[in-house]
């Protein structure tokens, strides 16, 4: 396969059966749709695409910055496509809620406007919403932007008409599928792979999956957010069904740990969504059929979403010398010293001062002569040994004493000789009068 | 009546559960009283107060907690409060004399929006905190020290417009503060006056529901005193402001059934939910949602002293990823907010006497009409859709089943609904039955009360629980030593 451009890369995608030993149908066939196998990592490359090529010429030419409304994959595959022809991409989004997606666009250079969130003191005189404002100041006079329009472009359903449909039929010899399974978000993908197969065979069922209102699942909307897209037509679906986000991390971890395809939650969610759907009519049939899903992108991008949920999930092995093995006895018994009985300590004997503060908090006050070590750092290191000599004494603070006394126990326990805590911590330091410092 | 009935039950702590109960004596109020009625709870608000004062102490941090006084101009609570270690935070001339009054002294009071010469005389001759708007404001406050040789005057500087790096937030314009990008001509007018003012924070006060753009402000508001300790001053708390949220509805459920069903309404897909097919911001436009529904999120997972935790939590980007909390707390800085209707939850109840109950001729939603004025009831003014309770008249028998009924209240407007929407009620209610609104306290009884057409506006009580009993008085007479009441 050789190309002249990353983007003849798009679609084509593989069409994978599901081991019958993992779904449980009898006669059932289950194929996912790998659309996360796209070169930009998901299945809106090809509507990213197809909306934006049309417009690209005229757009380098005036020097417009591609602008859409996305939370995710729409977003990145714009970037790419943006920064491919030497143009600035903006992504408008009320619910990017996916550090990791964040990260990437900004890496792929584009700019990110989150949206005021609602007002919490109603406005009656409010007549505008956010959404409104963005489009008004797109259409505005003189401006130069390149607006795909996802929720509206006619071009989003046409990629998966002529494309993703299409190929599912090709890859089943000709047969159209007896049940298409798609989540929902701008609509597009399943309004034009829907109207591809019943072209080819009405009797096609379309199960489309939304997530449970309560819910959050990247990439889908609910049952009431559906409606605010233009793409959206009700009649698409034979049935409208509910997914929650820990049956889509179910569904993904089945896909990620047993069929070895390292899809995200959304894939997830309509693996779950189409074998919860084809279970119950499994049973009845008496000849085999087909059920095709679309894996619509990768796990990767969802790590932070998993830990969120499930942090199960990403257990790690315990770690040596942490302040967490401690037991509330040994906190109690840490060697702690009043600010008075400090001062006259690092007068005396000149203990090291570590304040374990964040480095922001230190350089703003802190007690004379102190380093600087924030906690989460100070932890790391003791998971190495105590690090500094055991002949010289230490004196820790924290802001209120509570830090600095799990420390004292732990440098005990492993051994230092004259740790010691400031009780009430660096709060307690200032406001006994003593000097803190800025240098 | 259009399908199953779309229930908004109100959340119910036990006090008001136990006041609801007490239906003898809720007639008997009403009964002397008349309707509509205000009953408040004073010891409700204590309670609230330690839920926040428990948050504060799970992060180890200090500062105060202000009631927005502005959300209920009760004497009772504000007074029960004074019992307590809460602040106030004024917002008038009159509400500074009332919070004076009430026993609150100069260092529990916080004088914040939109002020006048007298208001800002009174906050600086007494040594209250101003939370200065902006620089003109500043120049006026500074002057009336000189001008009246009075000690210098404590300040917040209320700012706005915080940026963020990296990712845009965009933030809901507001009319107050001064924005960061002009802090630095702000902090040299601290300078100059010196002699007359001390500056000992920074305040923020956002109107949006988003835990993240108050995250937002927090850490823009450190930033602000890292510039004003570089320039020497010592500035030491940092004001959120409120906006913390209630809960109104019992079950969540009911809430997304009822917001889907409007949804479905609004595109024609099931009868209206609504007097003449109000759409609360929504509108059908060829088959597609369009407009955003200006509603408040009536049941919400996290609100009020829970919201507090959740944005003490949130990380601080600029600042290596640190939680706020712990920047708070390490930096040494008091932490001041201003929760108003999160303090006043569950707080209140509004009672309305039934006056008449009609049965329109399509065999539609009855017409119910109440002892009271849309505006003695503002829970719609907030978005806030919460059914009321019915509470039978001393002789009235029960009604059969559910009903759908639309309430309105005793003015000649054809606007004077106590709500928009379709209320469905359990059983059908008869005239001299009583309406209980549950949860008024936070804005939505006087905050919009009118003496239109000299129809009275509401009056107000004090109930307290004395043992299995509840006792009252008038909002005016209580004090927190009120015999067998409030906090002894």
């Amino acid at each position: 396969m050789r190309y002249d451009s990353i983007t003849d890369a798009i679609g084509n995608t593989p069409l994978v059966r599901i081991d019958p030993a993992v779904h449980g149908l009898r006669n059932i066939d289950l194929f996912a749709k790998l659309e996360m196998l796209n070169p930009f990592g998901s299945v809106k490359d090809r509507a990213a695409w197809n909306m934006a090529r049309p417009l690209l010429a005229e757009a380098v030419e005036h020097g417009s910055q591609v602008v859409e409304l996305s939370s995710g994959n729409t977003a990145k595959a714009l970037a790419v496509v943006a920064g491919m022809h030497g143009l600035g991409f903006k992504s408008v989004t009320n619910r990017m809620r996916v550090p990791e997606i964040k990260d990437l666009l900004l890496l792929l250079g584009a700019q990110i406007e989150e949206l005021p969130g609602q007002s919490e003191c109603l406005d009656p005189t409010a007549t505008d919403d956010p959404l409104t404002l963005f489009h008004r100041t797109l259409s505005a006079s003189g401006s130069t932007y390149l607006h795909t329009d996802q929720y509206y472009n006619p071009r989003n359903t046409e990629a998966h008409l002529t494309g993703t449909g299409p190929e599912i039929v090709k890859d089943l010899d000709g047969r159209v599928p007896d049940w298409f399974v798609a989540c929902v978000g701008t609509a597009g993908s399943s309004t034009g792979v829907a109207r591809a197969l019943r072209e080819e065979d009405p009797s096609v069922r379309v199960v489309g999956l939304v997530a449970a209102k309560s819910d959050f699942i990247p990439g889908i909307r609910t049952i009431d957010e559906v409606q605010e897209v233009g793409l959206f037509d009700p009649e698409t679906y034979d049935t409208m069904e509910s997914v929650s986000a820990d049956e889509a991390i179910e569904g993904m971890l089945t896909l990620n740990r047993r069929c070895g395809i390292l899809g995200g939650p959304t894939g997830g969610a309509a693996y779950h969504g189409a074998v919860r759907h084809l279970r119950a009519v499994d049973e009845e049939l008496t000849e085999r059929r087909t059920a095709v899903f679309i894996v619509c992108d990768r796990v990767e991008s969802y790590l932070s979403y998993v830990r969120q949920r499930r942090p199960d999930l990403l257990g790690r092995p315990p770690r040596k010398n942490s302040p967490a093995d401690l037991t509330d006895a040994e906190v109690g018994g840490a060697p702690s010293v009043t600010v008075a009985e400090a001062r006259r300590w690092i007068d005396s004997e000149g203990p090291l001062v570590v304040d374990l503060r964040s480095p922001y908090a230190y350089a703003a006050l802190h007690i004379d002569g102190s380093v600087n070590i924030v906690d989460e750092l100070f932890a790391e290191l003791l998971q190495g040994g105590v690090p500094f000599s055991r002949s010289r004494p230490v004196l820790l603070a924290c802001p209120v004493g509570e830090q600095s006394a799990r420390y004292a126990a732990l440098l005990t326990r492993m051994g230092h000789p004259d740790v010691r805590s400031l009780a009430g911590g660096i709060i307690a330091w200032r406001d006994a009068g003593a000097p803190l410092v800025r240098d | 009546m259009g399908g199953r009935p779309l229930y908004l039950e109100p959340r119910l702590e036990p006090r008001l559960r136990s006041l609801l109960a007490a239906t003898g004596t809720l007639r008997s109020l009403t009964d002397a009283l008349g309707s509509p009625l205000h009953v408040v709870v004073p010891d409700q608000i204590a309670e609230n107060l330690e839920r926040f004062r428990s948050v504060y102490r799970r992060h180890h941090l200090s500062g105060q907690v202000y009631y927005a006084h502005k959300a209920n101009r009760s004497s009772a609570l504000l007074r029960r409060l004074a019992a307590t270690d809460a602040g106030v935070d004024v917002a008038s001339l009159g509400e500074l004399q009332h919070a004076l009054g009430a026993g609150f002294t100069a260092d529990r009071i916080t004088a914040t929006g939109p002020k006048n010469p007298e208001f800002l005389w009174l906050a600086a001759l007494t040594g209250v905190t101003v939370s200065v708007d902006g620089a003109g404001e500043l120049d006026q406050l500074a002057a009336l020290v000189r001008k009246h040789a009075l000690a210098p005057v404590r300040v917040l500087l209320r700012l706005s417009g915080f940026e963020t790096s990296g990712v845009k937030v965009l933030s809901r314009r507001s009319r107050f503060g001064t924005p960061v990008r002009e802090l630095d001509p702000l902090l040299e007018a601290v300078e100059r006056h010196g002699d007359a003012v001390e500056l000992t924070g920074v305040a923020y006060h956002l109107d949006t529901t988003s835990v993240a753009e108050k995250a937002t402000a927090l850490e823009g508001a450190l930033a602000a005193l890292e510039a004003c300790r570089s320039r020497g001053l010592r500035p030491r708390a940092v004001d959120v402001g409120g906006g913390f949220g209630v809960s109104y509805l019992a079950e969540r459920e009911q809430w997304e059934a009822y917001t889907t069903a409007l949804t479905a309404a609004v595109l024609g897909r099931r009868p209206p939910l609504t007097w003449g097919g109000h759409g609360y911001g929504l509108r059908g436009e060829s088959g597609t949602l369009r407009g955003v529904l200006g509603l408040y999120p009536a049941h919400r997972s996290v609100a009020g002293a829970a919201y507090l935790d959740e944005l003490l939590a949130q990380p601080a980007a600029s600042l290596g990823g640190r939680p706020l909390a712990a920047l708070l707390l390490e930096h040494l800085y008091d932490l001041h907010s201003e929760p108003g209707r999160a303090l006043l939850d569950q707080c209140g109840l509004t009672l309305a006497k039934v006056l008449e109950v009609r049965s329109q001729e399509a065999g539609g939603a009855l017409l119910v009409r109440l002892a009271a004025k849309a505006d003695d009831i503002a829970l719609e003014d907030h978005g806030v859709l919460v059914d009321p309770v019915v509470i039978p008249g001393s002789g009235a028998g029960p009604g059969e089943g559910p009903v759908a009924v639309h309430l309105f209240g005793g003015l000649c407007l054809e606007t004077d609904l106590i709500t928009r929407r379709t209320v469905f009620l359990p059983r059908r209610p008869v005239p001299g039955d009583l309406l209980a609104f549950a949860n008024t306290a936070g804005y939505a009884m006087d905050f919009h009360a009118t003496r239109a057409q000299h129809q009275p506006v509401a009056r107000k009580v004090a109930a307290w629980q004395d043992g299995d009993a509840w006792r009252w008085c008038l909002d005016d007479q209580f004090w927190p030593i009120t015999p067998s009441g409030g906090a002894q």
